[in-house]
């Protein structure tokens, strides 16, 4: 589904994404740890598009889409969410989603004008069922500023959702949560899985990491330090070593 | 009687060119190059009806046309540039207009006198709206027939998925980027639209004062036209008219009878306003 | 050939004073990330207000003017600073734009209440100086212009790397929140950072003045657009390429106002400023940043 060639980004003289290969089946859920700057969200904002990679290919059902702009990427079937959380605030909840709905079969179904200049009514339907699957219908006109913290990231989520992607980025999407939120996040993450979804997740968070994903790739100063299962990386000796505490250890 | 229909033809004029302002607002670009559209579609619709004698209004669909072309041809390069820059590169654009039509000589003889813009002479006589008998409460009824279709029209975008999609663009561009929207399709055709209505408004204006020169564009005007918006804030369209009413009716007509000291107090009251409200009068809900 | 030479070099010197005021709007923007539209007009507004010393002792020597000058634009930023930023948080960039806006048009004004609208007369000094070489000059008075302005930009400089204060304004530029965090009080830095440019644009303003022979209030808007062309061409944020940038104008005018005349030269300034946004949007050094 994804494959990740020799994939570098470089910031001046920093390597932040150093030659990663990488593979993400169809259907997987596939994991992405590693330390704080490792140099996991800077693969995902490569994936999307928001940094050009220095050198390598991203290949994506086949196709090689690094050239492509980010617009674009998400028509392919590329959705996202952020570490930061990127709402947009002053748009109600519903907005956030409805202006999400960029993907290729959203385009195919609706004609021009029905598209941008027409009001919600064609739409309501299918973004109630996300606000649903989101536990947000009841604030389905709020604003998304004035949502609590743990609404805002089922908010982004479902608006990820909305674009109808095939592959999800998910960037650590349980920071900050606790421990019953992590639990109903992990059973969003599988029910998404169940709908036919790729998931790639990068977390920190090892209870979630852990419980969900069939393959983990372990990443350490932007390259790959080992993969496997959820077992085979908890016995990992490289892995111990790169989060216990660099050389020393 | 006739100065309440003429000072609502200003302010008819004036909320064209702020609306114009304001869908590019929408989008997060301050763009100060709307005098420059406003100028465009005035000597276009001038011209048009003096020299080539058309009827007023396919010459406003001339307007609307060239303001949209010019603001389209700005909007691609200048869009490159964000944030403050933009304000910059608009600022000289707007400017380089004017200059443009400061320098700009196109004169026919008709009936026996020289007719056409003659650079810093400006452009006299267009007089459309005197040669066909209309009265000055028409030549308002007619400025508002306008107006309020381009409110309709930025209301009706506010509901639409379009409009939305502006102000999530607005928000926050990176989040709008990925989530599958073209930025550059979507504030180029933001400046686009802007650009057809003051175009209108900048035809319509040539017409009911008869005279045009170079110096009725400048920087003043350009930040009249950012300064509805901003002030009456961008909730809703109707904060501009608000906004408008406010400015040319209350300061600028209302104070009149301050004479000079009014022209001092305009300068210190938008100052004030916006240390009292930064978000304008009708300002956005904050969380 | 002389001829370009000779407009060449004359708007060179000249240059220098929209290098002063390119300053002034760079160091706001790499400090608070704004744009101070007030700026030019306070620095007009500082070049009058040296005038009055000639109302209390008409013999005042011009240096004395230009002193006060100096001293009024420092008063006169510090006063724009309060008025249009200091109450106004920074979540509302709009509402800092439109307040500058706003206190340009208030010093527009104010400046053609006091005087009538009538321009006045400025006093210049080694105006009658005429430095020689073959058939090519080079005007005293445009010398003093450029020699002053280039003190002027030393001692900034020297502001900005050896002392403490220079050190909080970069440090504040480049990472607010963690100069904070270094017991920088933000405040303070921001209110000094338009003390200081509005010192420079007083100086710049009192400058212009002598050079013309007159001023005008007519000369705010112009020179707000130039200063600001300046700075984008510099990269928004950078000094260096303020003061680059702000020669470049000033050669690159005068010699389009010899080939073109003057109406149509600042339509030339113009297009250079769009040429450098298409193709090098971030200004001659690319300072970082200068894009947004």
């Amino acid at each position: 589904m994804l494959e990740l060639r020799t994939l570098s980004r470089h910031f001046g003289g920093v390597r932040a994404v150093d030659g990663l290969d990488l593979t993400v089946q169809e259907g997987q859920i596939f994991g992405l740890i590693g330390p704080n700057g490792s140099g996991k969200s800077t693969t995902v904002n490569v994936i999307t598009g928001l940094f050009p990679p220095t050198s390598g290919a991203i290949v994506f059902r086949g196709q090689d889409i690094a050239g492509l702009p980010t617009h674009l990427r998400l028509r392919e079937g590329i959705a996202r969410t952020f570490q930061n959380i990127r709402l947009f605030g002053q748009l109600s909840v519903w907005q956030n989603l409805w202006v999400a709905q960029n993907s290729a079969q959203d385009l195919a179904r609706q004609g021009f004008f029905a598209r941008w200049l027409g009001g919600q009514r064609g739409v309501r339907e299918e973004i109630g069922r996300l606000l649903e699957f989101s536990g947000l219908a009841h604030k389905r006109d709020e604003l998304a500023a004035n949502l609590a913290f743990g609404e805002q990231r089922r908010l982004e989520l479902a608006r990820a959702m909305a674009a109808k992607p095939k592959l999800l980025l998910l960037d650590e999407p349980a920071a900050g949560m606790n421990s019953e939120e992590i639990g109903q996040l992990r059973s969003r993450i599988l029910k998404l899985r169940e709908s036919g979804v790729t998931i790639l997740l990068v977390e920190h968070v090892m209870e979630l990491v852990m419980g969900v994903t069939d393959r983990i790739a372990v990443l350490n100063f932007g390259q790959k330090i080992a993969e496997g299962t959820p077992g085979e990386i908890q016995a990992h000796p490289a892995v111990r070593k790169a989060y216990l505490g660099g050389e020393a250890a | 009687m006739d100065f309440y229909f003429g000072l609502a033809q200003l302010i008819g004029v004036h909320t064209l060119l702020g609306l114009s302002a304001y869908i590019v607002l929408l989008t997060g670009q301050v763009s100060l190059a709307q005098a420059g559209f406003f100028a465009v579609g005035a000597y276009a619709a001038g011209m048009l009806t003096v020299l080539a004698g058309w009827h007023l209004v396919p010459a406003l669909g001339v307007s609307a046309l060239s303001g949209a072309a010019v603001a389209c041809a700005v909007g691609f390069p200048a869009l490159r540039v964000k944030g403050l820059m933009l304000v910059i590169a608009t600022l000289a654009f707007g400017e380089g207009v004017r200059l443009f039509f400061f320098n700009f000589d196109y004169q026919i003889a008709k009936g026996g006198i020289q007719v056409g813009p003659l650079g810093g002479e400006g452009f006299r006589q267009i007089r459309f709206f005197p040669e066909n008998g209309w009265e000055t409460g028409e030549v308002m009824l007619f400025i508002w027939v306008f107006v309020a279709a381009a409110m309709a029209l930025l209301w009706w975008f506010d509901r639409s998925r379009y409009g939305t999609v502006l102000r999530a663009v607005g928000e926050d561009e990176i989040a709008a980027q990925s989530m599958g929207i073209n930025l550059t399709a979507v504030k180029v055709s933001a400046m686009t639209v802007g650009g057809a209505i003051a175009g209108i408004g900048g035809g319509l204006y040539a017409h009911y004062t008869t005279h045009i020169e170079h110096a009725s564009f400048s920087i003043l005007l350009a930040t009249f036209a950012i300064a509805y918006p901003i002030v009456g804030g961008l909730r809703s369209v109707f904060g501009t008219l608000l906004a408008v009413i406010f400015v040319q009716g209350f300061l600028v007509e209302g104070l009149r009878f301050l004479g000079d000291w009014r022209n001092l107090l305009f300068g210190a009251l938008i100052v004030l306003a916006m240390n009292l409200r930064p978000s304008g009068i009708l300002g956005r809900r904050r969380a | 050939m002389l001829d370009f030479f000779q407009t060449l070099s004359d708007g060179v010197l000249f240059g220098a004073t929209y290098a002063l005021i390119g300053i002034g709007f760079t160091l706001v923007f790499g400090v608070m990330h704004k744009i101070n539209m007030a700026y030019a007009a306070a620095s007009v507004g500082g070049a009058y207000a040296g005038l009055l010393v000639l109302k209390v002792m008409a013999t005042a020597p011009p240096a004395l003017v230009f002193f006060c000058a100096f001293l009024a634009g420092g008063l006169l930023g510090w006063m724009v600073y309060v008025a249009c930023f200091h109450f106004i948080p920074l979540s509302s960039p709009l509402a800092t734009l439109m307040s500058t806006v706003g206190m340009l048009l208030l010093i527009d004004e104010v400046i053609v209440h006091v005087t009538d609208g009538m321009p006045q007369g400025y006093p210049a000094m080694f105006d009658d100086v005429m430095l020689r070489a073959g058939e090519f000059s080079m005007r005293g008075d445009l010398l003093l212009v450029f020699g002053v302005s280039v003190l002027a930009m030393i001692g900034l400089l020297l502001l900005l790397y050896r002392t403490r204060l220079g050190l909080a304004t970069r440090a504040v530029s480049q990472q607010p929140v963690a100069a904070q965090l270094c017991g920088i009080r933000l405040v303070r830095v921001n209110a000094l950072t338009f003390i200081v440019t509005g010192l420079l644009g007083g100086l710049a303003g009192a400058l212009i003045g002598a050079s013309v022979g007159t001023l005008s209030p007519l000369l705010t808007v112009p020179l707000t657009v130039k200063g600001l062309i300046v700075t984008v061409i510099g990269g928004l944020g950078s000094v260096p390429g303020a003061i680059v940038a702000g020669l470049l104008v000033g050669g690159f005018e005068n010699v389009l106002q010899l080939y073109r005349g003057v109406t149509e030269r600042d339509l030339y300034v113009m297009l250079l400023l769009f040429v450098f946004l298409v193709f090098r949007p971030g200004g001659i050094f690319a300072a970082r940043g200068g894009r947004d």
